[in-house]
C-alpha cells in the first residue's frame, strides 16, 4: 500500500470572489523510500499539492490518504496528531525559529508532540546531516545550506512517513544545492521516507526515483524511473 | 499636499489595518489624558476654586472681624460708632443637618431687618412691608419666632413647610417662612434671623463674623489698622475671604499630590506611545530604506513618525475631553469627602470645561506623545537605507544597550537617593516628586537586563514545568527584548503606582489604628449627630454633659472642646481637654519621649499648649516656642511644652487644659465627650443610661470599638480617589499589553504558522501566546513591586512627610498587596485572550508562503 495517496484530489480556492482551482483530478500515489520530484511553472499547484499532502489543507473534492487515513474525515486535533506522526516539512527559506539554539529547533516537533529523549534525537539527526557540535549556535551564526540541514533534521526528528520539501534549494547556491539533494536522496533511502519535493531545478529532478509534471493544476505525466 | 498623502499611505493605511491596536493605543492615551483633566477641573471645582461654605451669603464686603469663640456682640455697637461711613454685618455661622435629606447645609444667621431682603423673599418682604391682603404683623413675627428659616430654592420647599433640621444635638423643626433663588444651590443656606441662630446654636452674645463694607476699597492696610486699633486686642481685623485664601493654601498640597498621582496614567500612556512607535518603525524599517533609497530626508522621516504620535495624542485627547468631563464628575466627589474628613467644610463649585482645559487636554496628548515618539522616531530617521532594505527588521530588534542601560539605571537610583534627601521648596516636596520620577527612570532602564537575566535563567525551568510553549514564550520576549522591556516597564509603573500608595495607605491606615489605642482611653465618646468635617465643632448641650457625669456607672468624663482659629494665615483647631482626667487615663507618645504625666502637669493651668505634628511642619515651631493666639477679646502667648502625633487632621491641632481655656473664652458646652465608665461597671449598661439622658437630643455614642471603626471608615472613604487614579493607571497598561500582544501576534504570524506546520496544536499555540502574557504579567509584577517598594519609601518618609507632616510607620499590607497583585496578573492574562484567539485563527498556510 502506498504511504500518500491522491484520488482525484481537486483544490478550489475563492480569490477576488471568484473560485480558483488550484488543483484539478489529481491522482498520485507514492510508495515508502521512494524520492518523487514536483516540477513545474509558478502556480501549478505544486505548494497546493504539498500543503495537501501534508494534511496542512483539505481538497475541495477528492481524497488524500495518509498512511491510508482520509485527512478529511479528521477534526483539527487528530489533524495535528497525524501531522506530527507522519510528516516532516522542509521550506525553500528554511524556517528556522531564530529565537531558538540550533538544537532547540531540531528538538522542537518531538517537544510539541510531549514526547521525551528530544536531546538525543536531535543530537542523533544532527550527526546524520553532518550538523555535529553545532547544536548550541543560533540560526543567524550558520550558513544557508548549514540551515538548511538544520532545518532537515528537524523535519526527520520524529521519523515521518512523508517528508515534503518546498523548493528546498531555491535559496542555495548550486554546489551547496547539490549537496542538500544528495543528503535528500540519501535519507530517503536510510530512513524509508517517501520524499515529496517541489522543485524548479533539473538538476534536482534528476535525482529523484518520479517527476510528476504539473500544468494548470492536473498532472501533465509522471515519469518513472 | 503630496507629503499628507505620503503620510495617509505609508503611516496612516497601515494603522487602519490594524484597527484594534489602533484603537487600543488612542484610547490608552484618551484615558490618561482623561484622568489627568478630570483630576484638573475637578480639583478646581472641589479645591481651587474653593469657597469655604461659610461664604455662602457673604456678599461683597471688604474686611471682616474674627476671634476664636467668637467676637462679642457689643464690636457691631462699636464699629458702628465709628466716625465712618461702615456697613457692618454680624453673622452666626455653623452647620444645621436637614435630616430627611441627611444634607448638611450652612446655618446663617443674619441681622435679617436690616438686610433680610433678599432671603425672606417676596412673600414674606411683602408682609414686612404691610400687604394689604396680609396681616401687616405677620412677617415681624415671622422674624421674631425662633422656628423661622429662610431657604435657598435649590432645596425645594414651599412657604409654610415645616422642615426638621438638627442644629448640634438639637432636632427642632422649624417652619419656611422665605424661600430666596441660591445659584441652582450654589448659595444654598439655611437662613435664621441673628437672635435666632443665637438661640439655635446656644452661643449668646456672641456672633461669629462681623463683615464690614468700607466706603471705598483704598487702602485696605489702613483702614484694617485703624479698625483693628479700635478694637480688642485678640480681635482679627482681616480682608474678607480670608479664610477661603487660607483653606485654598492649606489645600495647595492635597491637590498637588492628586495632581501628580493623576500624571502616573499618563507615564503609563507614554510608554505605551513610545512602544507603539517602536513597534511602527521596527516593522517599516524596509519601507523606511526604501523611501530613503527614493529621495526622503531624514527629517521627513522624523516628521511622519512624529506626526504619526501627534496624530494618535490629538484623537487621544479628542476622546479624552469627554471623558475627562464625566470622570471630573466622580472625581470631584470622591474630591469633597476628603476635603471635608481632613480639612474643611466645602461647596465644591461647578466643573468648568474651560478652553484652558481644552488646550490643556491637547497640550497633554499631543505634547506627551511626541515626547514619547522622538527616541524611535530619531532612531527611523537615523536608518541607512542600504542596511534597512538589506538586514529587514530582525537584527534591529535585538540592538538593546543593557550593560549601558543598567549603568544609568543605577546612576538615576542614586540621584533619587540624593534628591530624597533634600528640603521641601516653598512647602512643596519638589525633590521627593522627582526621586519618584527618577526611580521611575531608573526602573526603565533596568527592566532590559532584568527582563534578560530572569528570562536566561528562567527559560529551563520555565521549559519543564510548563512545557515548550513557556521555552519558546521566554524566548520571543528576550528576542523582542525593547518590546518586552517597555511592556514591561508601562505595566510595572502602574503596579508600582499601586504597590507604592498601597503601602503608603496601609501604613497610614495601620499608623492611625495604633495611635488610636494610644489615643482613645475612654469607654464611650459622644458628638452631636451628623456628618463629621475636619473644621465643624456642633457642640453637646451642658446640661446633657452634668446628667452624664452624675450617672451612676460613669466615673468621669471629659469635656472636650473645640474652636476652628487661623494662626498664621492657616486656618487650624484649638482645642481643650480635662487634664485631670486624662492624667489618670491617657498614655500617649510625645516627641520629647518623656512621659504623658509630666507632660500634662506642664500644661495643666499654665499659658502652655501641645501641638500636633502637622502644625509644627505648617508653622516650623518646636518645643520650647511660643504662640500668640488671639481668644476672644485677648491676645495671650502659650508656651509649646510638647508635639504629639496626630491623624485625625491634616489642619494641625493645638491643645490646652481645659481650665486654661475656659479663662479666656468661657463657654462650658463641649464639642464631644469621653465618656470613661467606673469599675465594675458595665459599658451596656451605661451606655443605655446615657441613651435615656439623651432623649431627645440627637447624638451618637461611639463605643472605644464602634469609633476607631466609624473612624477607619472615614479613613478608607479619604483614600477613595487614590484607588480609582491607580485603577485608570492599570486598565491603561492592560490595555497597552492587549494591544501590544496583538502586535506580537502579527508579528510573529511567520514563526506561529510554522509551529503548525512542525506539529503544535491550536491549544498550543494559545498557551504561548497565554504565556506570553503571563511571563509580562510576571515580570511586569517582579518589577513593578520592587519599584513601588522603593517609591513607597518616598511617598511615606519624603513627599507625605513634607507635604503634611505626618509620621507614618512603615507597614506592608500584604494580603491587600497580594490581592491587588494577583488582580492585575489575572487582568494580564485576560488581556491576552484575544491576541491568543487571534494567533489560533491565523491560517498557517498563508501567514509562512506570505514570508
Amino acid at each position: 500500500m502506498s504511504i500518500l495517496s491522491l484520488q482525484s484530489v481537486t483544490k478550489e480556492y475563492v480569490g477576488d470572489g471568484q473560485p480558483v482551482r488550484a488543483l484539478d483530478g489529481v491522482t498520485l500515489e507514492v510508495n515508502a523510500g521512494e524520492f518523487v520530484a514536483l516540477v513545474g511553472r509558478s502556480g501549478c499547484g505544486k505548494s497546493t499539492l504539498l500543503n495537501l499532502a501534508g494534511a496542512m489543507d483539505f481538497p475541495t473534492s477528492g481524497a488524500v490518504l495518509l498512511d491510508g487515513v482520509a485527512t478529511s474525515t479528521l477534526d483539527d486535533a487528530r489533524l495535528t496528531v497525524l501531522r506530527r506522526e507522519k510528516v516532516g516539512f522542509i521550506f525553500q527559506s528554511f524556517q528556522l525559529l531564530h529565537t531558538l539554539t540550533v538544537f532547540e529547533n531540531v528538538e522542537l516537533p518531538l517537544l510539541l508532540a510531549g514526547k521525551s529523549g528530544a536531546r538525543a534525537a536531535a543530537e542523533n539527526r544532527l550527526a546524520t546531516v553532518e550538523l555535529t557540535g553545532l547544536g548550541d549556535r543560533l540560526p543567524h551564526q550558520l550558513s544557508g545550506g548549514q540551515m538548511q540541514r538544520v532545518a532537515i533534521a528537524r523535519a526527520l526528528i520524529h521519523s515521518p512517513a512523508v517528508l515534503l520539501a518546498d523548493e528546498p534549494t531555491g535559496n542555495l547556491d548550486s554546489t551547496t544545492s547539490a549537496v542538500i539533494l544528495q543528503l535528500l536522496q540519501r535519507l530517503t533511502r536510510e530512513k524509508n521516507t517517501a520524499t515529496i519535493m517541489a522543485t524548479h531545478s533539473l538538476e534536482a529532478a534528476a535525482l529523484a526515483d518520479a517527476v510528476v509534471r504539473l500544468r494548470d493544476g492536473k498532472v501533465e505525466e509522471i515519469i518513472r524511473r | 499636499m503630496p507629503r499628507f498623502l505620503l503620510f495617509y499611505r505609508l503611516l496612516v493605511r497601515p494603522l487602519l489595518r490594524e484597527p484594534l491596536r489602533t484603537a487600543l493605543t488612542v484610547l490608552a492615551i484618551a484615558l490618561g489624558v482623561a484622568v489627568v483633566l478630570a483630576i484638573e477641573l475637578a480639583g478646581g471645582a472641589a479645591t481651587g476654586s474653593f469657597r469655604s461654605s461659610m461664604e455662602t451669603l457673604a456678599g461683597d464686603n471688604d474686611l471682616e472681624v474674627v476671634a476664636a469663640g467668637g467676637v462679642p456682640e457689643s464690636v457691631v455697637g462699636t464699629l458702628d460708632q465709628l466716625p465712618f461711613p461702615l456697613r457692618v454685618v454680624p453673622r452666626m455661622e455653623d452647620y444645621a443637618v436637614v435630616t430627611e435629606s441627611k444634607q448638611t447645609l450652612p446655618l446663617i444667621g443674619l441681622d435679617l431687618l436690616a438686610e433680610g431682603a433678599a432671603y425672606t423673599g417676596p412673600q414674606a418682604l411683602a408682609t414686612l412691608r404691610g400687604n394689604k391682603n396680609d396681616d401687616p404683623q405677620k412677617g415681624l413675627r415671622d422674624l421674631a419666632d425662633p422656628l423661622s428659616v429662610y431657604v435657598g430654592a435649590s432645596l425645594k420647599r414651599k412657604v409654610g413647610d415645616p422642615l426638621p433640621l438638627l442644629i448640634n444635638d438639637q432636632l427642632k423643626t422649624y417652619t419656611v417662612r422665605g424661600v430666596y433663588p441660591d445659584g441652582g444651590g450654589n448659595e444654598s443656606a439655611i437662613v435664621m434671623d441673628l437672635a435666632a441662630a443665637q438661640r439655635a446654636l446656644n452661643r449668646f452674645a456672641r456672633v461669629d463674623r462681623v463683615l464690614i463694607k468700607l466706603p471705598g476699597r483704598e487702602q485696605l492696610p489702613q483702614w484694617q489698622a485703624r479698625l483693628r486699633a479700635a478694637l480688642p486686642a485678640g480681635l482679627e481685623v482681616r480682608p474678607q475671604g480670608t479664610g477661603t485664601t487660607e483653606n485654598r493654601r492649606m489645600l495647595q498640597a492635597f491637590r498637588w499630590n492628586l495632581r501628580l498621582l493623576s500624571y502616573i496614567s499618563l507615564v503609563v500612556g507614554a510608554f505605551l506611545i513610545y512602544n507603539t512607535i517602536s513597534v511602527s518603525v521596527v516593522r517599516r524599517r524596509g519601507e523606511i530604506g526604501i523611501v530613503r533609497a527614493l529621495g526622503a530626508s531624514r527629517a521627513s522621516v522624523l516628521a511622519a513618525f512624529i506626526g504619526e504620535a501627534a496624530t494618535f495624542g490629538f484623537i487621544g485627547a479628542l476622546l479624552g475631553l469627554p471623558f475627562g468631563r464625566v470622570m471630573a464628575s466622580g472625581a470631584v466627589k470622591l474630591m469633597a469627602i476628603t476635603v471635608e474628613a481632613l480639612y474643611v467644610s466645602s461647596r465644591p463649585g461647578s466643573i468648568a470645561l474651560s478652553l484652558s482645559s481644552v488646550v490643556l487636554a491637547f497640550a497633554i496628548g499631543v505634547g506627551v506623545s511626541i515626547i514619547s515618539a522622538y527616541a524611535p522616531a530619531r532612531e527611523a530617521a537615523q536608518v541607512s537605507p542600504v542596511e534597512a532594505m538589506a538586514r529587514g527588521r530582525r537584527e534591529y530588534d535585538v540592538r538593546v544597550h543593557k550593560g549601558r542601560d543598567l549603568l544609568i539605571a543605577v546612576l538615576l537610583a542614586v540621584a533619587a537617593e540624593v534628591a530624597s534627601y533634600a528640603p521641601p521648596v516653598a512647602g512643596k516636596p519638589l525633590f521627593g516628586y522627582l526621586a519618584a520620577f527618577l526611580l521611575i527612570a531608573s526602573s526603565a532602564f533596568a527592566i532590559p537586563a532584568f527582563v534578560d537575566g530572569v528570562s536566561r535563567i528562567s527559560a529551563g525551568a520555565l521549559q519543564r514545568t510548563l512545557g515548550v510553549e513557556a521555552l519558546l514564550a521566554s524566548r520571543s520576549l528576550r528576542a523582542s527584548l525593547r518590546r518586552t522591556s517597555v511592556l514591561v516597564g508601562a505595566l510595572s509603573t502602574a503596579i508600582a503606582m499601586m504597590t507604592s500608595v498601597g503601602i503608603m495607605v496601609g501604613s497610614f491606615r495601620q499608623t492611625v489604628l495604633l495611635w488610636m489605642g494610644d489615643q482613645l482611653p475612654a469607654d464611650l465618646y459622644l458628638r452631636p449627630a451628623g456628618d463629621p468635617a475636619a473644621d465643624r465643632h456642633p457642640t453637646i448641650s451642658p446640661d446633657l454633659a452634668a446628667a452624664i457625669a452624675h450617672l451612676p456607672g460613669v466615673a468621669a468624663i471629659d469635656r472636650l472642646r473645640a474652636y476652628e482659629i487661623t494662626y498664621d494665615g492657616l486656618p487650624a483647631t484649638l482645642a481643650s481637654s480635662d487634664l485631670q482626667i486624662l492624667r489618670a487615663y491617657k498614655n500617649s507618645d510625645f516627641f520629647s519621649g518623656r512621659p504623658t504625666e509630666q507632660v500634662l502637669h506642664d500644661l495643666r493651668g499654665a499659658n502652655a499648649v501641645v501641638v500636633s505634628e502637622p502644625f509644627t511642619y505648617k508653622h516650623h515651631v518646636r518645643i520650647g516656642d511660643r504662640l500668640q493666639l488671639s481668644l476672644g477679646e485677648t491676645q495671650a502667648s502659650f508656651r509649646i511644652v510638647d508635639i504629639y502625633y496626630d491623624y485625625s487632621s491634616e489642619r494641625g491641632n493645638i491643645i490646652m487644659d481645659r481650665n486654661t481655656m475656659l479663662k479666656y473664652l468661657p463657654d462650658e458646652t463641649p464639642s464631644n465627650l469621653a465618656v470613661y465608665v467606673a469599675p465594675g461597671a458595665s459599658v451596656d449598661a451605661v451606655r443605655a443610661e446615657i441613651v435615656q439622658a439623651a432623649a431627645g437630643r440627637r447624638i451618637l455614642i461611639f463605643s472605644n470599638r464602634n469609633l476607631r471603626g466609624e473612624a477607619i471608615r472615614i479613613f478608607d472613604r479619604t483614600f477613595a480617589i487614590t484607588y480609582a487614579l491607580e485603577a485608570v493607571a492599570i486598565v491603561v497598561a492592560v490595555m497597552g499589553v492587549a494591544g501590544a500582544l496583538l502586535a506580537l501576534v502579527i508579528d510573529r504570524r511567520r514563526e506561529l504558522g510554522l509551529l503548525r506546520f512542525l506539529g503544535s496544536s491550536k491549544q498550543q499555540i494559545r498557551k504561548l501566546i497565554l504565556v506570553e502574557a503571563a511571563l509580562l504579567g510576571l515580570l511586569a509584577n517582579v518589577a513593578g513591586v520592587l519599584l513601588g517598594f522603593a517609591m513607597s519609601l518616598v511617598l511615606i518618609f519624603v513627599i507625605n512627610k513634607q507635604s503634611f507632616g505626618w509620621t507614618i510607620r512603615f507597614h506592608w499590607p500584604v494580603a491587600i498587596s497580594l490581592g491587588a497583585l494577583t488582580g492585575v496578573y489575572l487582568a494580564t492574562v485576560v488581556a491576552g485572550l484575544y491576541p491568543a484567539q487571534v494567533a489560533v485563527r491565523l491560517n498557517p498556510l498563508e501567514v509562512v508562503h506570505d514570508e
